[in-house]
């Protein structure tokens, strides 16, 4: 290592501790601060049409009888109007308190949903998060699961039955727009944002017999960020947490459903063990840890294109070689044992030609700046030499290690 | 990531209760910045503490873009900045001169905090022009893009650069010994 980055890793490492006396003022400001803030709220509104009321001479006779005729309703209403009008607060206040939920997302034309259990800390922020994919929400991979924990994403791709380990922005990225797409309190708070805004127009039912839900119908004004969209949520009238949420598009003059989103379980703790996806796959499975291991080739001064054909000439040399340690490293780091046993069987002979790169083919690996690399080798079966043709070698930034590239999928 | 993404929506939102969730999370990070900065422990951890009073009573008055760990770097070394130059119109000596760093690094406690591994780069660090100092810092440890460190100084980045180069260099050659050991 050169002396520069021994002294940049030294000052990384530099580390003081915030003393219990800063932890302490620092604390009771922010709690300082937020009683004042509720205080506020209430002061500005409630005593300031009081005052209003009572200054002037006139209003406080009228005051008098406005109150003495207030109360005498109030006698004769008392128990028919106990509970208050709903309102999309009372929903935000309900979700402080969640620190469990499980979530049904269903789409428009597919049976199977989308199921995201999701654990929060005591501040609200997200802990853990399970969510699983059916193979229609798999983005080509099939079915599979995603486990956040601790700031690391296990995926489990139950068809290639591989178990990949990483700790990525981009995945972070991803999972934050799961997480707000379908988490309900973020829902509410967009909604009751965008009201405020004017984006939305809101219609609420809420019906008097207290099993039934309270329906909020948010529909986007021509003018949002959302035309043609409405939003039906379903609350209970209980707890006033949202037990779902119904999306609709507005297509040839009629409201059409897309999507509906289903909340259950609300702070009913989740297993642990939804959160170690160790111990769900079978033992068998390919397990391949890259938050523990360099994946890959460093991109350098190598335009995208030309790092994602290094890349598969290096793989297919290192075949030729049967060196199967470096040929997994350029291949999301593959264990060589799981890889031999994949190709062990092919004897690699030549290269014939590599490349042009190109982008992806599937929008989102593209976008993810995925490309893909025609490749064509020599290989000799069944004692015949034979040209392999291979169109789908993709090769993609890794995910956890900036710089960095890998082949990935299938060959 | 994930979480750092939330917070900031909180906060955007005007959630005062996602600032427990930050102080508790950057806290640390943000002493030592300050600390390194200032080489006092009290200072750094004043200087920390106007930062987050500040924050919290601008919070619902501007919303929040780009990395929580930046900006909060960014207002300790402004802070820590505003520190040092007032120090420097008490004592009317110029840092270099006057030699602070080495004598605060002879500081027990500060010794014992950091520990002997990193006493020699803190001494180091010390040696160095406050300017460069906080360059080397806030790009290294705190992540900071050239850019970013620009705008906060109200320097060119090419400045930036040259005071992190200089600044590297310098300390490259203070501690060559105990670096190549």
């Amino acid at each position: 290592m050169r002396p520069a980055e021994k002294i940049e890793k030294m000052i990384t490492k530099l580390e003081l501790k915030a003393s219990a006396r800063l932890d302490e003022e620092v604390h009771d400001a922010i709690s300082a601060a937020l009683d004042k803030s509720k205080q506020t709220t209430s002061a500005t509104v409630k005593p300031g049409v009081w005052r209003i009321i009572m200054n002037n001479r006139i209003s406080k006779l009228a005051a008098a009888a406005v109150i003495m005729v207030v109360a005498a309703l109030a006698i004769t209403f008392m128990g028919r109007f106990t509970a208050p009008a709903y309102g999309l607060e009372q929903s935000i206040e309900a979700n402080h308190s969640v620190r469990y939920i499980y979530i049904k997302d269903f789409r428009a034309g597919e049976d199977e949903p989308r199921q995201f259990w999701s654990e929060l800390d005591e501040s609200g922020q997200v802990k853990n998060v399970r969510m699983d994919f059916p193979e229609w929400a798999g983005s080509g991979d099939g079915p599979k699961i995603i486990v956040w924990k601790d700031n690391k994403a296990q995926v489990w791709l139950k068809k290639k039955k591989i178990l990949i380990t990483i700790t990525d922005k981009a995945v972070a990225d991803h999972m934050l727009k799961w997480v707000e797409e379908c988490d309900p309190k973020l829902a509410v708070e967009h909604l009751y944002e965008r009201q405020a805004r004017g984006e939305v127009k809101i219609q609420i039912v809420q019906p008097s017999n207290k099993s039934e839900v309270i329906s909020v119908t948010a529909t986007y004004l021509p003018e949002s960020s959302k035309p043609n969209v409405r939003w039906v949520m379903s609350v209970d009238q209980g707890t006033k947490l949202v037990t779902a949420i119904q999306v609709y598009q507005l297509k040839g003059g009629e409201w059409q459903y897309t999507s509906v989103m289903e909340f259950y379980d609300y702070n009913k703790p989740i297993d642990a063990s939804m959160f170690a996806l160790n111990e769900e796959v079978p033992d068998d499975a390919m397990r391949i840890d890259q938050t523990t291991q360099e994946i890959g080739l460093p991109k350098g001064e190598l335009t995208d294109e030309q790092i994602a054909a290094e890349v598969a000439r290096q793989f297919f040399k290192a075949l030729i070689a049967k060196d199967y340690t470096m040929a997994g490293k350029l291949f999301e780091g593959i264990p060589a044992e799981k890889l031999q046993e994949g190709l062990g069987h092919v004897k690699f002979l030549r290269i014939i030609s590599i490349g042009p790169a190109a982008p992806h083919p599937i929008a989102a690996i593209a976008a993810m700046g995925g490309l893909i690399v025609p490749c064509t080798v020599e290989i000799e079966k069944d004692g015949k030499l034979v040209q392999w043709k291979l169109d789908r070698i993709g090769v993609r930034p890794v995910h956890s290690q900036p710089n960095r590239w890998t082949i990935f999928g299938g060959i | 990531m994930l979480e750092d993404k939330l917070l900031i929506w909180k906060f955007n939102r005007g959630n005062r209760e996602v600032l427990h969730r930050i102080y508790e999370k950057y806290k640390d990070g943000l002493v030592t910045l300050a600390g390194a900065l200032l080489h006092d422990v009290d200072e750094a951890e004043d200087a920390v503490h106007d930062v987050f009073v500040g924050f919290i009573r601008s919070s619902g008055s501007f919303k929040l873009t780009g990395s929580l760990r930046g900006y909060l770097a960014t207002c300790v070394a402004n802070n820590a900045r505003n520190r040092m130059r007032s120090q420097r119109r008490r004592q009317c000596v110029p840092l270099d001169e006057a030699g602070l760093p080495a004598s605060s690094s002879e500081d027990a406690a500060y010794c014992a905090v950091f520990g002997e591994q990193l006493r020699q780069l803190n001494e180091g660090l010390g040696w160095l022009s406050y300017e460069q100092r906080e360059v080397v810092l806030l790009r290294i440890y705190s992540g900071l893009k050239f850019k970013a460190i620009a705008e906060s100084q109200g320097v060119s980045i090419s400045t930036v650069q040259g005071r992190y180069r200089y600044g590297l260099e310098k300390l490259r050659s203070l501690l060559n010994s105990e670096v190549e050991r």
